[in-house]
């Protein structure tokens, strides 16, 4: 009995060497920025002036009113909303044409994943010039198809459908391999038993495919949700916000406040009320999605 | 049966567009990249020539590496270098946590994997402001330090392990512990050699991140000569005259190398993406 005790005590030690270095990187990079984000969203802080002062909730109440703030809100969502379901679905289908393994299946699935591997930089670089009015790739296949122009960056109606174009064409490959991973777990004797039973495809596909897919569609809206409202990456590089702050997203409005305007108190608040509402929104979405069907 | 050969025809034709909206723009970076400088901007209709070069150049990459005021070699030696640390340390330290987490029996382990799970939730946007603070007292701006000591650990690379550790027996790890191991010794010659696909797996999205990252060295490096890949490309989009050759060159070779890489081990990577029980 003794020895048992021991031995167990020598295996809590080893294993608390063996967390030691994640537990300290964690408290000092994650959970204390965390509580001390809270901190400083309480505080006027800038970055060129060391002497800071707790004003209470102020930052917050001005946020609540800053027109800007709504707006920097207001496109995020515009984008997530836009690009949940179309991105949702796109990945859907291509997991789809391609899950089964048939002849040159594989070759399809590797070339729609290759967007996700491009890093954003130079996505964004890239498609900068995709879209260019003049001479830009995008533009130049639609004038073929008879279509005028498009101004993809620099009109402000559509620049939000430049980024949200190439946020998909990034990721959509990425929830394709989560879907096929979905697909694959689906047993196959099901389809033979509707097959038998008469079903037609679509039938299969409404009946036994999406019922069965429904956690792992769980996951693939929750993460891009998340992924969505914090978009950022391409509003950098592509349009700095602009034109006329027409993509200027919530994290954008964030980095800005804190580090072009160097109000880090302000900043800081508006990264917490972002956290909040997507914290919310996760929530919900969980509580939507899982309430029922299980297989 | 003709309901099929056309089911088949749409099912292709589908198949076949997708490939070239993922591929067309990749390809056109990197032939663009081949052109001279003119050539980028006359052929704007959908012709053969809006792709392939007519005339077919290094020029955009023996400019992108002879301007000394942009030294871009030395922007993919930064960045090779903070993956690779990165890459090695993320590998050793999050594998040993998720072996402890799925492996060792120990007070309060289920309590500290949420706490570690919780930590998923917040994300680096928010922590941003606090976390450069940080980097800041510790007089780690503009150093190597302030983008590899935040970025090894992740609370999801120890969840994927935790998940593909599991298919390692403990019954195998008992047996080498009455022969004597320590739990070191288990760890390292046990575990580690038995999860080599799952370990490439979280070695390539780390490294990716790394050789991805824009935002936090945007923040925290402000030196030139320390710059990071991503940042240096995307400034090259805001001089005055843009040389879009030049971008396509460099966006070119910060690709290539990745793309290569995820080709010969992308099997590793959606068989982890499979096994982890994402798909849940």
């Amino acid at each position: 009995m003794k020895s048992y005790s021991s031995i167990g005590r020598q295996e809590e030690r080893a294993a608390v060497y063996f967390i030691l270095p994640a537990v300290t990187s964690l408290a000092l990079f994650t959970f204390y920025p965390m509580i001390n984000a809270f901190i400083i969203s309480l505080k006027e802080q800038s970055l060129i002036n060391p002497v800071s002062e707790f004003i209470g909730f102020r930052n917050y109440r001005d946020l609540l009113v800053d027109p800007k703030f709504w707006n920097s809100l207001v496109h995020s969502f515009h984008f997530a909303i836009f690009v949940i379901p179309v991105q949702t679905i796109i990945a859907l289908s291509m997991a789809l044409l391609v899950y089964r393994k048939r002849w040159l299946s594989g070759l399809f699935r590797t070339s729609y994943f290759l967007p996700v591997v491009i890093a954003m930089g130079v996505a964004s670089t890239l498609f900068k010039l995709v879209y260019n009015k003049d001479y830009g790739l995008l533009n130049s296949i639609l004038s073929t198809f008879g279509i005028p122009p498009v101004a993809f960056l620099s009109d402000p109606s559509a620049a939000m459908y430049g980024i949200m174009l190439l946020g998909m064409w990034k990721a959509a490959g990425f929830f394709m391999i989560v879907f096929i991973a979905g697909l694959n777990g689906i047993p196959a004797d099901l389809y033979e038993a509707a097959e038998v039973d008469g079903a037609t495809r679509m039938q299969q596909f409404f009946r036994i495919t999406l019922p069965l897919l429904r956690r792992t569609m769980a996951f693939v809206i929750i993460i891009t949700t998340m992924d969505a409202i914090k978009i950022s990456g391409p509003v950098f590089i592509m349009t700095g916000g602009g034109p006329g702050d027409s993509t200027t997203t919530a994290v954008y409005f964030i980095y800005k406040m804190a580090f072009l305007q160097m109000q880090l108190g302000y900043g800081a608040a508006a990264a917490f009320l972002l956290f909040v509402i997507v914290m919310i929104i996760s929530i919900v979405q969980l509580r939507v999605l899982k309430s029922d069907v299980e297989y | 049966m003709n309901n099929l050969r056309i089911g088949t025809l749409l099912r292709w034709l589908f198949m076949v567009i997708i490939a070239l909206v993922c591929l067309v723009p990749i390809v056109w970076m990197m032939l663009g990249s081949l052109r001279p400088r003119n050539e980028l901007f006359q052929y704007v209709s959908l012709e053969w020539h809006l792709l392939v070069p007519v005339e077919w150049t290094l020029d955009n990459y023996r400019a992108l590496f002879t301007d000394d005021s942009k030294p871009f070699g030395l922007y993919i030696q930064n960045t090779l270098f903070v993956a690779v640390v990165v890459t090695l340390l993320a590998l050793w330290f999050n594998s040993m946590a998720a072996f402890a987490f799925s492996k060792l029996k120990f007070r309060g382990r289920n309590i500290v994997f949420a706490v570690f799970l919780s930590a998923l939730i917040i994300p680096g946007e928010v922590t941003m402001v606090p976390t450069y603070m940080l980097v800041h007292d510790f007089g780690w701006l503009d150093s190597f330090q302030a983008l590899i000591v935040p970025a090894i650990i992740s609370v999801f690379s120890i969840f994927l392990l935790v998940q593909l550790f599991a298919e390692v027996p403990r019954d195998l790890l008992e047996v080498a512990r009455i022969d004597g191991a320590s739990w070191f010794g288990v760890y390292a010659r046990i575990v580690v050699p038995s999860s080599v696909p799952a370990l490439i797996t979280v070695g390539l999205i780390t490294f990716l991140g790394q050789w991805d990252a824009y935002l936090w060295p945007l923040v925290v490096i402000n030196d030139d000569s320390k710059q990071m890949l991503q940042v240096a490309i995307a400034t090259f989009t805001n001089l005055e005259a843009t040389e879009w050759g030049k971008i396509l060159a460099a966006d070119t070779i910060a690709s290539l190398p990745i793309l290569i890489l995820f080709m010969f081990l992308q099997k590793y990577y959606v068989q982890s993406i499979v096994n982890s029980g994402i798909k849940g």
